[in-house]
């Protein structure tokens, strides 16, 4: 998603709202427990990669509104991206909830795998799958430029947008908050 | 002329930088805080005064007029010569690059987009000369009682604009700032085929082959084929009066075949004829005297 030669910036902020999007998996860590590490240690180890990236994400966004970090984005043809949250669920999140984790070599397997997922979300961008939006009636959608825009100043990016709106159309103009370089989001407050 | 943005009802104001990226010219957003945002609707405010106290109607620009660094002119968006500034108005969803002011000396321009409530949108455009300079200078602070360098890299606004663009108008407070960063040397002479082509339709009776070979190498001449075919100066010429104003202020043209046939030598003069520039005044009896106007404007009656 990135644009031509430049570099998208945020990269922690965006590592920890990868995070924030994995934190429903220490959740479920966190109720089966585990039988190799004290409850003690893990429900905190838990609790910490639950709170610590929301609360980062919370904050980014309060942040993203202290300092008016709004711009306005044009809808060339716009996608609901509803169905990558099920691909996050299956893909990631029920099988990491399934898998053993009654050995330090399982324990060490998972935690690996779940690095490369974690490294591949905030590689790829995909810092917007957060259930925690969905949670709150937002939607997610992908904005594409348009085809027919020759304007060789206009960005070429797919952007994400994640807003209450059920429905974007073409040429629309939406004045949103910046998460990332490529992530927005708009308040309806 | 009215500009057509509500400064006092913002919905959001962005800020980026144009960059001399060879070998094209690309401009990026870089995210700015509500301070910075401030200070860009007060400069573009000031711009607007600006113009605002700068009294009469304000012309049409003209490229081939010679303009004070700060005068009020306006031109279409549309107009062939606004192209470069009606791309980057235009523009949608500039990419955001939080380092592209990482080396400065690139940066030829920045400029502030911003929307307001009712969805208009106002891009204000500055040459970067300040922004550039300042970091090559040696900055001090006062810190408690001492002077300090300042070690942090620093960026300085100017005061106003070189610009504002509105939905139809270029709004150009400093004639100069809007050539550089518009390209317009480029603009003109890459129009003066087709420039050389209008005018020829509308002045059947000239042959232009001198004047087109002329004005591929000299941007002055193109400048004037640029503002003769924007002003529609060749349209209904009379041929006669046209010989007798070269003969009058010692253009030297022939006829061939019922065409006038233009020397390459003579290629300034015969374009500052037909822009108007070129004339005779006889205020002292038998004393004729030639003048070629740098700067005109057409009186209204």
């Amino acid at each position: 998603m990135s644009d031509g030669r430049h570099r998208e910036g945020l990269k922690a902020a965006r590592l920890l709202m990868v995070l924030s999007s994995v934190s429903p998996l220490f959740i479920l860590w966190a109720i089966r427990g585990n039988k190799l590490i004290p409850d003690g240690y893990f429900l905190a180890f838990c609790a910490v990669m639950v709170v610590v990236p929301n609360g980062f994400l919370w904050l980014r966004m309060r942040t993203a509104r202290k300092l008016d970090e709004r711009r306005e984005l044009v809808v060339g043809s716009a996608e609901d991206h509803r169905d990558h949250l099920l691909v996050y669920l299956f893909a990631m999140l029920l099988p990491f909830y399934a898998s053993d984790l009654g050995t330090w070599r399982d324990t060490a397997g998972v935690l690996a795998a779940l690095g490369f997922i974690v490294f591949l979300f905030w590689h790829l961008n995909m810092h917007y799958m957060n259930l925690l939006f969905a949670i709150f009636g937002y939607r997610v959608f992908t904005i594409s430029p348009a085809t027919a825009d020759t304007n060789p100043f206009s960005g070429k990016s797919i952007l994400v947008l994640i807003t209450r709106r059920v429905s974007l159309v073409p040429d629309e103009h939406v004045v949103a908050y910046r998460l990332s370089d490529t992530v927005y989001f708009e308040d309806d407050k | 002329m009215k500009i057509d943005f509500n400064l006092n009802s913002v919905a959001a104001t962005e800020f980026g930088v144009g960059r001399d990226d060879s070998p094209e010219q690309t401009f990026r957003l870089v995210p700015v805080d509500d301070d910075v945002q401030v200070a860009l609707r007060e400069m573009a405010g000031a711009t607007r005064t600006a113009m605002d106290t700068m009294t009469g109607d304000s012309p049409k620009y003209e490229p081939s007029e010679r303009y004070e660094s700060c005068e009020y002119v306006y031109l279409p968006l549309d107009d062939e010569l606004a192209k470069q500034l009606r791309l980057l108005h235009e523009a949608k969803n500039i990419p955001v690059d939080t380092a592209a002011l990482a080396d400065s000396s690139e940066i030829f321009c920045y400029f502030a987009r911003i929307t307001d409530k009712q969805g208009r949108r106002l891009t204000a455009l500055r040459r970067a000369t300040q922004f550039k300079g300042v970091l090559k200078s040696r900055l001090i602070r006062l810190a408690t009682d001492a002077l300090r360098m300042i070690e942090d890299k620093v960026f300085k606004l100017d005061n106003d604009f070189d610009l504002l663009i509105d939905a139809s108008n270029v709004h150009i407070l400093r004639p100069s700032g809007f050539e550089f960063v518009g390209k317009l040397q480029d603009a003109v002479l890459a129009a003066a085929p087709a420039n050389v082509k209008a005018i020829q339709h509308d002045l059947q009776f000239v042959d232009f082959s001198a004047v087109e070979q002329y004005v591929g190498k000299h941007p002055r001449a193109a400048r004037y084929l640029a503002s003769i075919r924007s002003q529609k100066a060749a349209k209904s010429i009379d041929k006669r009066a046209l010989k007798e104003q070269c003969k009058a202020t010692g253009v030297e043209i022939r006829e061939e075949k019922g065409k006038i046939i233009v020397d390459e030598h003579q290629v300034m003069g015969f374009l500052e004829v037909l822009d108007r520039r070129r004339y005779e005044v006889e205020l002292v009896k038998d004393s004729p005297e030639r003048f070629r106007a740098v700067g005109r404007r057409k009186l209204q009656r």
